[in-house]
């Protein structure tokens, strides 16, 4: 299967369906396979990453990092390995994740200077990845299980999936819309509401390349409509299936990078 | 002369004249609908007050709002508020009010992302094994004790919330409410309020509304009900006392229109020209009416006296206003001027309630000798049958105390006058000690009496709490710059560091002085050694990694040195400083990024207590901000520090908001960076309500003290003029300046501290006193040039002119008390000094000024002194 690994576009997911013109296919394999363009590109991948912070007052921060994603099974788990190379203070600093489907995530954070692994307790993933408008969850992707899908709107290029949490008070949301590309599974947009109702956030991926022949985000961004801040993801010299070790992804390679991200 | 053309104008037209002062009246009045609302003492400031601008510049560089407190207290329960029942009202209150917004005005909402409340705040915790959590302090409302215990813990294990959101008794949580306007306090309350009622159980909880943009902004709305209320009650008071003294209806029903009439023409006028009803504005109808009624009583009175011998209504007011027209105009000449000088004043609000009040006063002198002589004119002759006479034969009759009274005062003062002479110096004395006593302070929640609901919260959270009053301390920070040389320098400085082997320092120095002899600038240098460092790092085996790993980190350390707020060295002068602000007492509690670094590295070293401190690196203290980053809410850094970390924001919680307070922060910041010089440049400003607050204060004291004596000398000059006598013109600012002498050494001695209504007082004085000494002094000349005595003058004085008077003595000071019941403490403050300055000014006028007169009449009475500005 393919497609790249979009970081970003993170939230944006799930659907599932089939190509098939005339009918649209059940709301569960839009899903599906939105999760899996979105999320399960090749079987590994790289790219470089460059995240611009926003706020409302217009100061912008730059983080780059590194990312490197093993599938250890389409649709399935995954890991992945941040490291970042700027702000200058806060390089070799390095973000693991184990991605589970049955359990909380394990997460991971070496803190070079501090000398410290810290493991991050994964029930709440909702919250700020690094200072930016991007959560945990929307790197490394919301389970389908969670929410319940209703396909509320066919346009002619876009499904519109309405998702509703099956467990509210785990989230900040009250339900999120996500418009799925018909050609290929790949969700353009999120917007959430929040518990008032409001449009409070949106995802949106800006720009869709073929690479290696997997559409793949390469640019994406966050908007906070409440506080009127936003977050760019660019996304550079990204390749799939490059062979990635699974023991790339074990605390001991926290603190010694493996060439992978050592340029 | 003018006087007697005005009035001969009203004598020989009345209903003409009366007709277009009604329409005029009604037209100005008309005005009044258009009023805009302005309660926000931040406009005691003109917006562009470089002190106002620099902290809205501070609200937004650090996303700061001002905030409703609503604090929830349990005395009952043994767990505090910590219990699931009272953890279920904070939740839905919490809920509620994230809802808060004015549908008419999309700006007036509650600022929702930067609410503080146990539901919205996150704390960084350990997660057993090793992990830490980032979760929010309480997610949802707990179900059992120790759910609620649980909550407790990590927020009393949190230094960023204890004394903040939590009490650090257990009893109370603080839900802080940030709103998008300070206009939407009052909404805030009122709607929380009705909630609050709404809970069935209450569990033993009680509810406190407070903080600086309730208080203000309720007061606002409260000003108003009061102005509806305090204004007629005072009208009516005043009429029942002229009802008692002139018996004649249809007669004082005159001075009430007047004082009507000027009112709502004043006040058509401020309104109708654009500016908006302050709170200072809103006391012109207070001030006004005393003296737009005193014109028309002296008036009155003598009416009174004069009509049983004249018997003709058109001969009586032509009569009276010909005696009463010269001083009538110099009277609000003078208290026109006094007010005007308020101008003076560096306080929008307040230069236009001088400005107004004065106009007042004129409109009110015109309407007086426009009107009465019409009104008079409108009335048959018939209905004044027996007016007077009764008096007559009432005030003369030896049985009339006031009179007789009134005579053996006129008597004491010529024959004691000396010892009057010592007893007033010897007051002045005292009053002189009393006003060095003087304090000057202001809090705007002191406006309100302490058993009001919003004063009470304020006691109650202030009891619990750290504090409710917010002030800021931004400090700037930048270092040096640094030339090619001196960055090599340092770099190479650096390199010979414990954690680099010798041989590698020997690499990274020859290839530091390679990229140096090929760069031009400090910058070039920076970059082109980085890339020959990373190059040897990222090709180095393992043994030698970790000492490339160093040195490159030289680089970034060179080149984050603007971040002065990542600095160990400046993060723990930050502490020092807020840990010496806490020790002198008002400051409850003080938060900054110091606050946040060490709380995060101590609970990413496994919570234990001994990590609570600044780590040693500027990296490690990067990598503090970073995790704590990784919460649901990274921006509430930036309330602390700018994301360039060259600001960084000292947020005080002070459990006082009397600017004495404030100044004393103030001053123990100076004196502290003083005496511990920053270990780099650090520029340090205030920002902040309560720090606005003794800005203006500083502004209106000095601003005062100098209209103040401005419009002394002005009034000064006018009774010189007037009395064409140097002599006569000091001898009519005696009153006046005893008064305000014993006026605000009464103050002093009594511990009334100095605040907004008190300062405006003078120019109320002022206004009032020179009036009643321009009556007596102008009437004693008067009497002198007819009977040739002053033995003789004096006796009559303390007939007619002394009555005249003593009544209007009575009738203002009497007639304001009904301010005394208002819940708001000016209008308290207003009714108890005005009431005291007429009593004063009176006794000092009908006292002082014979007695002096008695001592210095060789002097005073000299022919040439006699050409009174009269007929």
């Amino acid at each position: 299967m393919n497609k790249i690994f979009i970081l970003t576009s993170a939230v944006l997911a799930f659907i599932a369906g089939t190509t098939n013109a005339i009918a649209a296919p059940a709301v569960d394999e839009i899903i599906n396979r939105a999760n899996l363009a979105a999320y399960y590109g090749g079987d590994d991948g790289r790219a470089e990453v460059v995240m611009t912070i926003t706020d409302s007052q217009n100061r912008a921060r730059v983080r780059e990092f590194i990312i490197l994603r093993l599938d250890q099974k389409d649709g399935g788990e995954q890991k992945f390995y941040v490291y970042f190379t700027k702000p200058t203070d806060f390089k070799r600093t390095v973000f693991m994740v184990h991605k589970h489907m049955d359990r909380d995530d394990d997460r991971w954070m070496y803190l070079p200077k501090l000398a410290l692994v810290k493991r991050i307790a994964g029930s709440d993933k909702r919250t700020s990845f690094v200072g930016a408008h991007f959560f945990y969850e929307d790197v490394s992707g919301r389970s389908v299980d969670e929410d319940t899908h209703e396909l509320i709107e066919e346009t002619a290029d876009r499904y519109v999936v309405k998702n509703t949490p099956k467990n509210p008070a785990d989230v900040e949301f009250s339900s999120y819309t996500v418009w799925i590309d018909k050609k290929n599974f790949m969700p353009m947009k999120a917007e959430y509401l929040d518990k008032e109702g409001r449009r409070s956030r949106v995802v949106e991926a800006l720009e869709v390349k073929d690479i290696q022949g997997f559409p793949t985000v390469t640019k994406s961004r966050v908007q906070d409509l409440v506080s009127g801040g936003e977050t760019i993801s660019e996304f550079k010299n990204i390749k799939y299936n490059i062979g990635l070790q699974d023991n790339i992804f074990t605390e001991r390679y926290l603190k010694k990078p493996p060439k992978e991200v050592r340029n | 002369m003018k006087g007697s053309a005005l009035t001969q104008l009203s004598i020989k037209n009345p209903k003409l004249v009366t007709t277009i002062l009604v329409l005029l009246t009604l037209a100005l009045a008309a005005l009044i609908i258009m009023v805009k609302v302005d309660t926000d003492p931040e406009n005691m400031l003109s917006a562009t007050e470089p002190v106002r601008l620099f902290h809205h510049q501070v609200k937004k560089e650090f996303t700061l709002h001002d905030m409703v407190v609503l604090g929830v207290v349990n005395e009952k329960h043994p767990n505090g508020v910590f219990n699931p029942a009272t953890l279920n009202h904070v939740h839905e209150l919490t809920e509620f009010v994230k809802t808060l917004h004015d549908p008419n005005h999309p700006e007036m909402r509650v600022v929702t992302e930067n609410l503080i409340s146990p539901g919205t705040v996150d704390t960084i915790e350990q997660a057993g094994l090793g992990q830490v959590s980032f979760d929010w302090l309480m997610k949802t409302p707990p179900t059992t004790e120790q759910e609620a215990l649980k909550i407790r813990d990590n927020a009393m294990g949190n230094p960023l919330l204890k004394g903040t959101l939590i009490s650090e008794d257990e009893k109370a949580i603080g839900i802080y409410i940030p709103i998008s306007s300070k206009d939407f306090a009052a909404q805030v309350r009122k709607r929380l309020l009705k909630k609050i009622e709404s809970f069935s159980d209450q569990n033993g909880d009680q509810f406190y509304i407070t903080g600086l943009p309730v208080a203000e902004d309720t007061f606002g709305q409260e000003m108003f009900i009061q102005m509806a209320i305090s204004a007629p009650l005072a009208m009516l008071a005043i009429f029942l006392l002229m009802l008692l003294f002139f018996k004649q209806l249809k007669l004082i029903i005159a001075p009430m229109i007047i004082a009507m009439m000027s009112v709502f023409c004043t006040m058509g006028l401020l309104i109708g020209t654009g500016n908006t009803l302050h709170i200072m504005s809103s006391m012109i109808p207070i001030f006004l009416m005393p003296i737009a009624v005193v014109d028309s009583i002296h008036i009155l009175s003598e009416f009174f006296d004069s009509y049983p011998a004249i018997k003709d209504r058109r001969k009586t007011i032509e009569h009276v206003m010909g005696q009463l027209f010269t001083p009538m105009l110099y009277t609000s000449l003078t208290s026109a001027a006094g007010f005007a000088s308020l101008a003076l004043t560096p306080i929008p609000p307040v230069q236009a309630f001088g400005i107004f009040v004065a106009i007042g006063i004129m409109l009110a002198w015109l309407f007086t000798i426009l009107f009465v002589p019409a009104y008079v004119m409108l009335m048959s002759e018939k209905s004044l049958e027996g007016f007077g006479v009764s008096a007559v034969n009432k005030d003369n009759q030896p049985s009339s105390a006031l009179s007789r009274f009134l005579k053996w005062m006129g008597g004491f003062t010529y024959k004691r006058s000396k010892l009057i002479m010592v007893f007033t110096l010897l007051t002045l004395l005292v009053a002189g000690y009393g006003i060095n006593k003087i304090v000057i302070n202001d809090n705007p929640i002191k406006w309100f009496t302490p058993s009001h609901p919003i004063r009470v919260a304020d006691r109650v959270l202030n009891h619990h709490f750290a504090g409710t009053y917010e002030a800021y301390l931004v400090l700037t920070g930048a270092e040096p710059d640094l030339d090619q040389d001196g960055v090599a320098a340092l770099l190479n400085k650096e390199i010979t560091g414990p954690e680099i082997t010798p041989t590698i320092a020997q690499e990274a120095m020859t290839l530091l002085s390679a990229a140096k002899a090929e760069s031009k600038s400090a910058d070039e240098l920076l970059t082109k050694v980085a890339i020959k460092w990373e190059e040897q790092m990222d090709a180095a085996p393992d043994e030698t990694y970790n000492s490339w790993v160093n040195i490159v980190d030289l680089v970034d350390k060179i080149r984050n040195r603007d971040q002065i707020f990542k600095q160990p060295i400046v993060l723990n002068y930050l502490a020092s400083l807020q840990k010496y602000l806490l020790d002198g007492g008002i400051v409850g509690k003080s938060n900054s990024v110091t606050d946040v670094v060490k709380k995060v590295h101590q609970e990413l070293f496994a919570g234990e207590s001994e990590y609570y401190r600044v780590p040693d690196s500027i990296g490690a203290v990067s990598e503090c901000l970073i995790s704590f980053q990784n919460s649901h809410k990274p921006d509430d850094l930036f309330h602390f520090v700018t994301p360039d970390y060259t600001k960084a924001n000292i947020w005080l919680q002070l459990r006082n908001g009397d600017n004495q307070g404030m100044e004393a922060v103030v001053k123990s910041v100076e004196k502290f960076m003083a005496d511990n010089p920053p270990p780099v440049a650090l520029n340090h400003q205030w920002a902040g309500l309560t720090y606005l607050n003794i800005v203006w204060q500083d502004k209106m004291v000095s601003g005062m003290r100098e209209a103040f004596l401005g419009s002394f000398v002005i009034v000064f000059v006018m009774m010189v003029i007037l009395f064409r006598s140097v002599l006569w013109g000091m001898l009519a600012m005696v009153p006046l300046s005893v008064t305000i002498a014993i006026i605000y050494g009464i103050i002093g001695l009594i511990g009334k501290e100095y605040d907004m209504p008190v300062a405006v007082l003078s120019s109320l004085t002022l206004g009032l006193a020179v009036d009643f000494a321009i009556h007596f002094l102008e009437r004693s000349r008067m009497t002198f040039k007819k009977t040739g005595s002053w033995k003789a003058a004096s006796k009559e004085m303390f007939e007619e002119p002394a009555r005249a008077i003593t009544k209007n003595v009575i009738v203002i000071a009497v007639g304001f008390t009904p301010l005394l019941a208002a819940p708001l403490v000016p209008y308290k403050t207003v009714g108890v000094f005005l009431a005291s300055i007429m009593a004063i000014s009176g006794i000092g006028t009908m006292i002082i000024l014979p007695a002096m007169i008695t001592i210095m009449q060789k002097w005073l009475f000299k022919k040439n002194r006699l050409n009174i500005g009269k007929e």
